[in-house]
């Protein structure tokens, strides 16, 4: 039975699977504290993953139905990630597996975005092609194993989560504001508008800086009042930018690999405008349920079903590492 | 009563402390990263806590409770001790005692004073640096608090201790950085080097012997200071 902890973000999460990739909990506290700055600030997450991570490690026992005693693995999240928020989590693992001498799985945050469509009861096998695109990372791989994976392409600025939260604050949606810039944009004209796809950036690479540039240049040209009444046109066209940008490259990675299967994960895969445009490639897409696709810890134990666990006392010095320091 | 078997570590200043107190005996074991170094809280505490049970010959069936220094302090370094406690609390079942860092410093140097030439002790300061031309500092008298911990300016503390009538014996990084205008005010610092100026593992353990247990989800570090995203937002 494995015990997993992530918190490399805003999320105090902490799961039991099975050592079979049975998901028997799966508990989430988001903060929902940032939304007043305009975005995660990691001293306050930091502080707020202090005050919910036993809670929520108590919690995902309690509905697992076992206790310390039935957990014979402690998994967390290593890296990439905020600082502050992942040394809660990992310093929290590490402390609960030595007083128990139990080893350790530390896992790399997007191996476990990988790993999410390896859980039960439908789990995904290898090979395809990941698309992971969160409000953090976004990235293609090929993966060929539960941890043979290789790095297709990235983004080259920010992530596709950010993009869509970013200009959601820009139509004045507030933060995080994508989901209502998906509902806002169900009545706009995805065509009313021609924002850039980064066509200039080629192969498997992503960049969102031009298309958020793109649609403040437009609010700004249209004027406050008419940039108002036409706010439902910029958001769809706005998300039809960013999703074309997404399926381009998918579709690429696909044609490179040779692959007809393809995984979605992160929290953008909830956005209905690209899983339409996904399907429509007419390939196998595995695709979890969302509370898989947004950061958890079910899939923080999915991958540490493949990571070489590290005995107790092995572990003890174990650090955490930032955003761009390792990874994938 | 047998004397409480006490686990105890503090990590709000640079240094990674621990201590055990077992048997009447204390056990320290502790990193002082050289200065500017990066602390080594994250890394070397559990290791210091493994180090100091084979000193001890003790095991975690052995420990009565938990001593957790809450600061004030680093902010990260604090969370680091706190979910250290926390989780190992959680995981053996033990209970916790939080413990101010400044009144386990001053305790430290409480302990540094002969009883004969402490008939008229003064009142010790503790003093730590929090940056940003501020101090995190408390003043003690015996067990009375004459200053309770607080987030200051060094001048403003120094007005205070004049307000006060109090010369207190200063001890901490901040003594340390801000010596010249504490000793202006009348305080008495030891030489850079004296281990005063560290919070020390034993003084940790043998506060939280006496002090009061908590349960966990209410130990939490006394952070004394608002992140910034907080007051740049109220300002």
């Amino acid at each position: 039975m494995i015990l997993a902890l992530e918190t490399s973000c805003d999320d105090t999460c902490a799961a039991v699977v099975t050592d079979g990739g049975v998901i028997r909990s799966n508990v989430i506290s988001s903060q929902g504290i940032h939304d007043r700055f305009g975005g995660v600030v990691p001293e306050i997450a930091s502080r707020h993953h202090l005050e919910l991570v036993n809670a929520v490690v108590d919690e995902a026992l309690h509905k697992a139905e076992v206790t310390l005693d039935d957990v014979t693995l402690v998994a967390a999240t290593q890296g990439p990630g905020l600082i502050g928020a992942l040394l809660v989590g990992l310093v929290t693992a590490k402390s609960i597996a030595s007083s128990r001498e139990l080893p350790l799985a530390a896992v790399d945050h997007l191996h476990g975005h990988i790993a999410a469509v390896f859980l039960e009861p439908q789990p995904f096998e290898p090979p395809f092609v990941a698309l992971i695109v969160s409000g953090g990372h976004t990235l293609l791989v090929d993966v060929t194993g539960p941890r043979e994976f290789a790095l297709l392409g990235q983004t080259l600025d920010d992530a596709g989560g950010e993009a869509f939260d970013k200009g959601a604050r820009m139509l004045g949606l507030g933060y995080p504001g994508g989901a209502a810039l998906e509902r806002l944009a169900q009545d706009g004209d995805p065509n009313a508008f021609s924002f850039p796809t980064a066509k200039g950036v080629k192969g498997c690479d992503f960049s969102f800086a031009g298309v958020k540039t793109a649609l403040l240049y437009a609010i700004r040209d249209l004027g406050e009042k008419e940039a108002d009444r036409r706010r439902a046109d910029l958001a769809a066209s706005y998300q039809s930018a960013i999703v074309e940008a997404l399926v381009q490259r998918a579709q690429r990675a696909l044609d490179k690999t040779g692959r007809a299967r393809l995984a979605l994960g992160g929290g953008v895969a909830a956005n209905g405008a690209l899983r339409g445009r996904l399907e429509a490639l007419a390939v196998d897409l595995g695709i979890p349920p969302r509370e898989l696709c947004t950061d958890n810890a079910a899939m923080i134990a999915s991958a540490a079903r493949s990571v070489e666990p590290l005995a107790f006392p092995m572990y003890l010095d174990l650090d955490v590492y930032p955003t761009g320091a390792k990874g994938l | 009563m047998p004397a409480l078997t006490v686990l105890g570590f503090d990590t709000a200043t640079a240094a990674t402390v621990a201590g055990l107190t077992f048997n009447g005996q204390s056990f320290e074991r502790r990193d002082d990263p050289a200065v500017g170094a990066r602390p080594g809280h994250a890394t070397r505490l559990l290791s210091l806590i493994e180090d100091l049970f084979k000193d001890g010959g003790v095991g975690w069936k052995d420990i009565d409770r938990v001593a957790i220094g809450v600061g004030p302090g680093s902010f990260t370094g604090l969370r680091i001790g706190v979910a250290t406690a926390r989780a190992l609390a959680q995981a053996r079942g033990l209970p916790i005692a939080p413990v101010s860092t400044l009144r386990a410093l001053a305790a430290g140097a409480l302990e540094g004073i002969s009883p004969i030439e402490g008939i008229s002790l003064r009142p010790v300061a503790a003093i730590i640096d929090a940056r940003r031309g501020e101090i995190f500092a408390g003043v003690w008298e015996g067990e009375a608090t004459l200053l309770a911990p607080q987030a200051v300016a060094p001048d403003d503390f120094c007005q205070t201790l004049r307000q006060l009538g109090c010369e207190p014996t200063a001890v901490g990084d901040g003594a340390v950085r801000y010596r010249s205008m504490l000793e202006a005010a009348g305080a008495l610092i030891a030489a850079d080097e004296a281990s005063e100026h560290r919070v020390s593992g034993p003084a940790i353990c043998e506060l939280g012997a006496r002090g009061d247990l908590v349960s966990l989800d209410k130990v939490i570090p006394n952070y004394l200071r608002q992140p910034d995203a907080e007051i740049s937002l109220k300002s």
